[in-house]
């Protein structure tokens, strides 16, 4: 379909062979969307990953907090995308959000025109929200990892006085290798799909800080009616998240663990 | 990809006509049901098999009806009448062929009274139906845009509803002074903004010509004298901070919650207004229209209204053509049509329908269609949507001071521009 002209209207397509590419490399508001893309993989997947692992780690102690957060930290991922966008508009809204409120009682102003409205903080407000989504998923992940540790290790480790940091750098870290290479492709996949959020939470906007490849492509499709540019999107998007797994797989191939032996 | 289309139009007529057969002519009327719902065209179904016992209508209907026509259109299988929705682009369904001209129909006898159907219509609405010079769509109801207040909040500050851009600015201080938001918007969707102040200012500037240039990508025309005045008021509500802090970030429905709630005490809109937010009115609120405040001394017609229409169309690849026209006229018979207006509480583009009783929220929008010598409608948004995107993109942009009025034009005629030396992109003229 990327190699037509068609509206999604008739059968009427025309071959445009790659027309729809060389559109696509000078488009540049799809860079935009790609460069949007890479700033939420960047930040909101070092988030996840750091704050899964975190949450994860400080989680294996028997406390009431970690009983508490064992109940909750799922919670987002069982709420419908619509609900967190709308949780969220409410939280950023100018007059009654939480969020405005809280930066006003620390003493800062908050953007007159908003988070979700503003040029500069939309997206990393788009980000926090996604990453509040997606975080429980990670660390569910990483607790079953830390699970798979070997009892022993955990134990000598114990008797070697290790806690804390020293606990976490030397052998959650390292034993985690193989799941912290599947968090991030994970991610990676997780980033390239951003639709609903975004598109729910700003539609894009403010003039576009917030587009995302696939809310570009929708807007290509389902607004603009062309179909196969919108088609050529979704194969630069599908490659796009191919390499990028491809690169982590490669980055994260080595096993720390079994390097030392 | 034959074989999806196959496999798609099997599917969907599978679900949508059944399978029964009958010695009956079928009928098949698929609507947008919106804020008005559907029941009114299957009562005149109803009504209209009566009178012709071999005739079986089904009329069905959904929010997002558009989505499964567009499947059956490209499988050559649609509905015999269909009423899409704001989510289809009725112009390009037009340019891919897949609509029937209605000239000869138009010309024909009308379901009541003598003379011509067309004849029926208001001349000014029907005429939004067309292109190149012939009838696509034909409209059925239609909106009215302007801006909206309570008459409660107003007349509890003895404010009155402004007429002009100075009288708006004089008020903007005295509503602030109370500390409410003079102007509150649907900052997720700045084409109303577009519909309730640029274009219309620019038209109050620049007379009818400058906006119609606009629409019609005459070189130069966004970058008009009328136009870069108009986006400088904008500009100016904007940095005197007439405009509700964040309402850039809002949506339609926050924005307009907001205005109900009383944080904001006033907003572009159009005349569904009322429908669109009934179950989230406070107790007591009520909102009344006024035409957006125009610049004295301007080219433009005062009395000038935009409205918008909703169009019926008859599909080229229909099976019963001749009856979904019939079935049509009936609807659009001023007995029906002055029933439309009494149950749904709008206007209609039959001539003489709106002499019912209107509700109060739709009686000051009627009279300013009646009374007004300049009926007008943004058609462009229409024809051109990756272009339209852009001027709502530059709009944002100016609102959070990132561009000047200057910019916002230049950026709007280099779009336009871009659009107009597109050999891919089938142009339009503004009138048919």
């Amino acid at each position: 379909m990327s190699l037509y002209r068609w509206r999604g209207l008739s059968s009427n397509r025309t071959f445009v062979g790659l027309d729809n590419y060389k559109k696509l490399a000078a488009d540049h508001l799809f860079w935009q969307c790609v460069k949007n893309n890479l700033w939420l993989l960047v930040v909101g997947g070092t988030a996840l990953i750091a704050l899964g692992l975190l949450l994860a780690h400080g989680m294996q102690t028997r406390g009431a907090l970690t009983r508490f957060l064992r109940s909750i930290y799922l919670f987002p991922q069982v709420v419908s995308l619509v609900v967190v966008a709308i949780l969220w508009m409410f939280l950023y809204n100018p007059t009654h959000g939480l969020v405005p409120d809280l930066i006003r009682r620390i003493g800062i102003q908050p953007p007159a025109e908003g988070f979700l409205g503003s040029s500069t903080l939309a997206l990393p407000s788009v980000c926090a929200a996604f990453v509040w989504y997606a975080l429980g998923f990670y660390v569910m992940l990483f607790s079953a990892g830390i699970h798979q540790i070997p009892i022993e290790v955990s134990e000598a480790a114990e008797l070697d006085g290790a806690t804390g940091p020293r606990r976490f750098f030397g052998i959650t870290w390292p034993l985690l290798w193989a799941v912290r290479r599947v968090a991030c492709v994970y991610v990676v996949i997780n980033v390239m799909n951003v639709f609903a959020l975004v598109y729910l939470m700003t539609r894009g906007g403010p003039d576009r800080h917030t587009d995302t490849m696939l809310t570009y492509l929708y807007e290509q499709a389902f607004v603009d009616r062309q179909f196969g540019y919108a088609a050529s999107l979704a194969v630069v998007n599908l490659v796009i998240a191919l390499l990028l797994s491809a690169v982590v797989m490669v980055l994260l191939r080595r096993n720390p663990t079994a390097a030392r032996t | 990809m034959k074989s999806f289309f196959a496999a798609a139009a099997i599917l969907c007529s599978l679900a949508q006509t059944g399978c029964g057969g009958s010695a009956k002519t079928d009928l098949e009327v698929a609507a947008f049901k919106g804020g008005y719902g559907i029941d009114f065209y299957e009562q005149a179904a109803k009504e209209f098999e009566q009178k012709h016992p071999n005739l079986k209508i089904k009329v069905w209907g959904n929010p997002r009806v558009w989505s499964q026509l567009e499947p059956r259109l490209v499988a050559g299988d649609p509905p015999d009448l269909m009423f899409p929705g704001w989510g289809m682009d009725h112009w390009a369904l037009v340019e891919e062929g897949q609509i029937l001209q209605l000239d000869d129909a138009l010309n024909g006898k009308p379901f009541e009274g003598n003379g011509s159907w067309r004849d029926t219509f208001d001349p000014a609405l029907l005429a939004l139906g067309k292109s190149d010079g012939k009838q696509w769509v034909l409209p059925y109801y239609y909106n009215v845009y302007g801006w909206w207040y309570d008459p409660g909040v107003f007349q509890k500050n003895g404010w009155t509803p402004p007429k002009t851009f100075d009288e708006l600015l004089a008020l903007c201080g005295k509503i602030k002074a109370k500390g409410i938001a003079p102007i509150t918007f649907q900052g997720q969707y700045p084409y109303y903004m577009l519909d309730g102040m640029l274009l219309p200012w620019a038209l109050s500037i620049g007379g009818i010509e400058a906006v119609r240039d606009a629409q019609n990508l005459v070189p130069g025309a966004w970058k008009s004298d009328a136009m870069l005045q108009a986006a400088k008021m904008i500009d100016r509500l904007n940095k005197e901070g007439d405009f509700q802090k964040g309402a850039v970030a809002l949506s339609h429905t926050e924005s307009q919650s907001e205005f109900l709630n009383g944080k904001a005490a006033m907003i572009p809109c159009g005349t569904w207004l009322e429908s669109e937010m009934k179950n989230n009115m406070p107790p007591g609120a009520k909102v009344r229209f006024f035409l957006t405040p125009v610049v004295k001394g301007g080219k433009g017609d005062p009395s000038a209204v935009l409205i918008g229409i909703e169009p019926w169309m008859v599909p080229k690849d229909a099976k019963h053509p001749d009856a979904a026209i019939d079935f049509f006229k009936y609807m659009t018979s001023l007995t029906k049509a002055k029933q439309f207006v009494r149950e749904k509480g709008t206007l209609t583009a039959i001539k003489g329908s709106d002499s019912e009783s209107l509700p109060e929220t739709l009686a000051e929008p009627a009279r300013c269609v009646r009374e007004s010598k300049t009926v007008w409608s943004v058609e462009y948004r229409n024809w051109y949507k990756d272009f339209d995107k852009e001027i709502q993109n530059a709009l944002t942009a100016m609102l959070n001071n990132e561009i000047t009025p200057e910019q916002f034009c230049e950026r709007a005629e280099k779009k336009a521009e871009e659009v107009r030396n597109d050999p891919n992109i089938k142009k339009h003229k503004l009138g048919g």
